[in-house]
């Protein structure tokens, strides 16, 4: 009986319990909003938007766990999908085209992982200089102009059908089994938090934070990396610009998820369901009619709202 | 005795070197002299009066904001929202541009506007206690979110004659922009070195926890820094609204990267609490003459973005390279 009673205790304690709450109520009143919006057919569609988000987040998780920031990943999505799309388009077959923009994606977070490190320096300031220069490059290269002649099959990335479920769904469920096990049951995941807690304490107890850190840029780089290749292949085209502007909807959805932004706390749990929050959120203001110039407003203020609430409350239960 | 007053002298000299070289702004001001002499011998039309005031010309709205986003940064902190700020104060003075005509009712709104919103930052920031750079990245987008909502997508256009004053305007021959530049320049110094909050800011930037233990109202110091942005980018979006005489939903996108840019590669630590407005002005002025010598040289605009980002990396690499090289360890 006590024991249950201890139990219920933890629970609404649990943020991502409130965080499951909150995503209930969200679907209910878009459900209200619009009668489209509660159909298989929507919520599996809505999925097909949200795993390139949910795949960088994943990354960030991470990095915002030791205290860091990625600004870049936006950038490096466009970067990364230009890699694929012009290196096909000057002839490389299709597959290392791909793999080529895999390798892209993961050097440019290598670049920030080497320069973070090496240099001591702030992640946020490497970032945003990378910020311009991965868009930069991406622009400059393809002289602001897209690839979208890409064969059929292509589109298997980012437009499969397994039945009723999207192909790239199971991407992600893979992709969110392999972070989590890696930051819940592993030494490395032990790094990234005893990093995030006390990076001094962290260091003098032998944790190799350099290669923690290295390992954990390049990494997002590769989720980025990978993310882009589903991007390219949902919309048919390599362009420069692709991923303008989703640094901020990855970093909220991390936030929201419950991991401070001085780090040290965040789960995969949590993570997700921010990630769901705001693909439903988006999903159900398109559905309800809401114009989509609303959509930068409302998820600007939903960062503002989730960090304030975070550690507002983190504050109250310490 | 001459001997003696000679390397005296030759000690004084190499004291004033040394007094320069430790200046946070000298690898800057070095790399635009270096700059300006290898554009003059490679363009003779380069070094032209009427070149160099229009290159002062076309970065006075950059450099206004940095001189503002320089105390943000000096105070250890960062503001990332002025491109959209920019944006959201031309079109209020626009719009009251357009209905009231003249130029004071016009800068009044743009100022407000920019006041305002840069007081929310430093509210949401000290009071809210949210890390700066997360509070100007959801402004960014909020306050492009509210420029969508006002405007509806439209352009402002048609803005009369006297309200483009602070923009086209002539005063003594010298055009209004660079004159607007150098005097804010000058309050900026004078504001660091004599006044009471121009010193806080320093001292926040340097040690914040010292800074709250000796006694420093740590929280208004940075909440005035983040202030002050609002008010230059109100003054900078009448600059602006001059020069262009419109205003499209997507005016200043980019700049809050730039006037970073501008701070940091003039020399002011990203990390806070040393630097100047020198900086800020030198950084701009830096990042107005390589963009001018790309188009001199012929480079396609659209690589712009990345020399940006990379003259970003390079500004924080030298200055970490030069403090080890040094044993610097401030």
């Amino acid at each position: 009986m006590s024991t249950l009673a201890a139990t219920m205790r933890r629970l609404s304690f649990s943020r991502e319990l409130v965080l499951l709450g909150v995503l209930i109520v969200l679907v209910l009143v878009m459900s209200l909003l619009s009668p489209l919006f509660f159909t298989l057919g929507n919520l599996l569609n809505t999925s097909r938007f949200f795993v390139e988000v949910g795949l960088m987040a994943l990354g960030m998780t991470l990095i915002i766990i030791t205290g860091g920031i990625d600004l870049s990943v936006g950038s490096n999505l466009g970067l990364s999908s230009v890699a694929v799309g012009f290196t096909f388009a000057a002839g490389l077959p299709l597959p290392l085209a791909i793999l080529f923009g895999l390798v892209v994606g993961t050097a440019a977070g290598l670049f920030n992982g080497l320069f973070i490190t090496l240099l001591e320096l702030h992640p946020l300031v490497v970032t945003l200089g990378t910020f311009a220069l991965f868009q930069g490059l991406a622009y400059g290269v393809t002289g602001a102009e897209a690839v979208s002649n890409f064969p059929a099959w292509f589109a298997y990335f980012g437009q499969a059908y397994f039945g009723p479920i999207p192909g790239q769904l199971f991407v992600f469920v893979v992709a969110v089994a392999v972070v989590w096990l890696i930051l819940s049951r592993t030494r490395f995941g032990r790094y990234v938090y005893a990093i995030g807690n006390n990076e001094e304490a962290a260091r003098f107890s032998g944790v190799p934070i350099r290669r923690v850190k290295i390992a954990l840029y390049s990494g997002i780089g590769l989720l980025v990396g990978m993310a882009a290749v589903i991007y390219t292949s949902r919309v048919s085209t390599a362009r420069g610009d692709s991923g303008l502007g989703l640094e901020l909807a990855v970093i909220s959805a991390v936030v929201l998820g419950g991991a401070s932004i001085y780090g040290g706390s965040g789960t995969i749990a949590g993570t997700v369901l921010g990630v769901l929050i705001i693909a439903t959120l988006q999903n159900g203001l398109i559905l309800a009619g809401v114009p989509s110039t609303w959509q930068l407003f409302v998820l600007g203020v939903l960062l503002l709202v989730a960090v304030f609430l975070n550690e507002f409350f983190r504050q109250k239960e310490e | 005795m001459t001997e003696a007053r000679a390397s005296a002298e030759r000690g004084a000299g190499d004291a004033v070197v040394r007094r320069f070289l430790v200046r946070p702004e000298a690898p800057a001001l070095a790399f635009l002299v270096v700059l300006l002499v290898a554009f003059t011998l490679a363009n003779d039309r380069f070094l032209t009066a009427s070149n160099l005031e229009s290159i002062v010309d076309s970065v006075a709205v950059l450099g206004v904001i940095a001189l503002a986003v320089n105390q943000v940064i000096l105070c250890g902190e960062i503001d990332i929202s002025t491109g959209s700020m920019l944006g959201l104060c031309a079109i209020a003075a626009g719009a009251v541009a357009l209905s009231t005509g003249g130029l004071l009712l016009p800068l009044l709104a743009g100022v407000a506007v920019g006041a305002l919103a840069g007081a929310l930052n430093g509210a949401l920031v000290t009071l809210g206690r949210i890390p700066a750079i997360i509070v100007t990245l959801g402004m960014l987008y909020a306050l492009r979110g509210v420029i969508l909502l006002v405007t509806g997508g439209t352009w402002i256009t048609g803005v009369p004659e006297a309200t483009r004053f602070l923009g086209t305007g002539k005063l003594l021959g010298i055009s209004v922009p660079v004159i607007i530049l150098f005097a804010l320049f000058l309050v900026m110094e004078l504001v660091n070195r004599h006044s009471t909050w121009g010193r806080n800011v320093f001292a926040v930037g340097g040690n914040r926890l010292a800074a709250r233990f000796a006694g420093l109202p740590v929280n208004r110091v940075r909440f005035l820094a983040f202030a002050l942005v609002g008010v230059f980018v109100g003054i900078a979006s009448l600059i602006y609204l001059g020069r262009a005489g419109s205003v499209q939903t997507n005016t200043g996108v980019g700049l809050e990267l730039q006037a970073v840019a501008a701070v940091v590669i003039g020399g002011t630590r990203i990390s806070g609490g040393r630097g100047s407005a020198l900086a800020a002005l030198t950084g701009a002025v830096l990042i107005g003459v390589i963009l001018n010598g790309l188009v001199l040289l012929g480079v396609p605009g659209i690589w712009q973005q990345a020399v940006l980002g990379a003259l970003i990396l390079l500004a924080v690499a030298t200055d970490v390279l030069r403090r080890r090289l040094v044993g610097d360890k401030s």
